[in-house]
């Protein structure tokens, strides 16, 4: 049989299927197995800049008094301000600097749990960076993801981001007691939260006083 | 807000499947990108070419197909297109057929890295 081979150049068309989200999936399972083999419930919190994140996971944090049993790896741009406040609180804390990324991923979160001590640790926070965009897009192999919004971001959030809603298992509609100064009605919110995502319970709280974190406590299935 | 993370990722397999391949020039590549993606394929292409100077991908055609979103709804149980402009944020949250909210997305937020032309000398 003759073979032609062509002479001179060759164009060659490469098929590669290559999911470009599909890497830090394998991360985020990755991690998920760390997690279980290690006893440790994981919870990623998202939300914006200023929605209260940091001062929820604190009153959780108070509310269990878990000490050392609990871990907390704060996300952010460039600062340890997070770090800091949550360290008040006696968990194991470890601050994950992303530069300028906008996100968390799994890889930067199985960086920072090789690099962490989690003998003991029964509960482990993912706070993640302000910002209702790309979080949402990229799981870090969490059992439950948390989206936090707060009622003096006004009243259209949800509706302006319903996608990073859509992957909460749990929605927390946060200052509730600023609603009437900001003239949102709270029931508007959890009215578009039931469209956005009508699997996930929403609970208000005001996190800097404490209330309603009980109720998340439950929800997120956490007992002190 | 993540095109520079995914388009990073796309110059990364299009150098080495082109280093793998022994190719030279890369011609062109082929993109996949969900209208439900939380990403704008213009922003992508502008990071991928710009990622991509100085490299033996230099200068390559970017092709970007659009892929359609899908929803699948509990209540009535069906798969149905989304309908309407793709850009309206809540156009994929509600069943087309029975307007339930209860939708989960089966296709329209992948990213994929289809098909890469490279050429190669003898």
């Amino acid at each position: 049989m003759k073979v032609v081979k062509p002479k001179g150049a060759v164009i060659l068309d490469i098929e590669l299927e290559k999911d470009l989200l599909q890497k830090n999936r394998s991360l985020a399972k990755e991690n998920r197995r760390r997690f279980d083999r290690l006893g440790i419930l994981a919870i990623d919190v998202m939300g914006s800049v200023g929605s209260g994140k940091t001062s929820l996971i604190k009153g959780i944090l108070r509310k269990l008094a878990l000490g050392e049993r609990a871990a907390v790896i704060a996300g952010d741009l460039t600062t340890t301000i997070d770090a800091e406040r949550i360290a008040e609180e006696g968990a194991r804390v470890i601050q994950v600097n992303t530069g300028k990324e906008c996100h968390l991923d799994a890889h930067l979160v199985g960086q920072a749990i090789e690099k962490m001590n989690l003998d003991g640790v029964r509960i482990l926070f993912i706070e993640n960076v302000g910002n209702l965009i790309c979080p949402g897009e990229f799981p870090l192999g969490a059992h439950k993801r948390l989206v936090v919004v707060s009622v003096t971001e006004g009243p259209y959030t949800l509706m302006k981001h319903p996608f990073i809603f859509r992957e909460a298992d749990v929605i927390i509609l946060n200052k509730v007691d600023m609603a009437r100064a900001m003239r949102v009605n709270a029931r508007d919110i959890e009215r578009d939260a039931k469209r956005v995502n009508p699997y996930a319970p929403v609970i208000r709280t005001n996190a800097l006083r404490g209330r309603g974190i009980g109720k998340v406590i439950d929800s997120l299935g956490l007992e002190g | 807000m993540h095109e520079f993370a995914i388009a990073s990722e796309i110059v990364q397999n299009v150098l080495e499947t082109a280093q793998q391949n022994r190719g030279g020039r890369v011609l062109s590549l082929d993109l996949e990108v969900g209208e439900l993606a939380v990403l704008n394929d213009e922003q992508v292409t502008f990071w991928v070419q710009e990622l991509l100077k100085g490299t033996v991908a230099e200068g390559a055609r970017i092709r970007v197909k659009r892929v359609k979103g899908v929803v699948g709804c509990d209540d009535c149980g069906r798969r149905s297109r989304v309908r309407g402009d793709p850009r309206d944020i809540l156009a994929p949250l509600s069943c087309p057929r029975c307007g339930s909210f209860r939708v989960r997305i089966e296709r329209g937020k992948e990213c994929y890295l289809r098909r890469i032309q490279l050429l190669r000398g003898s």
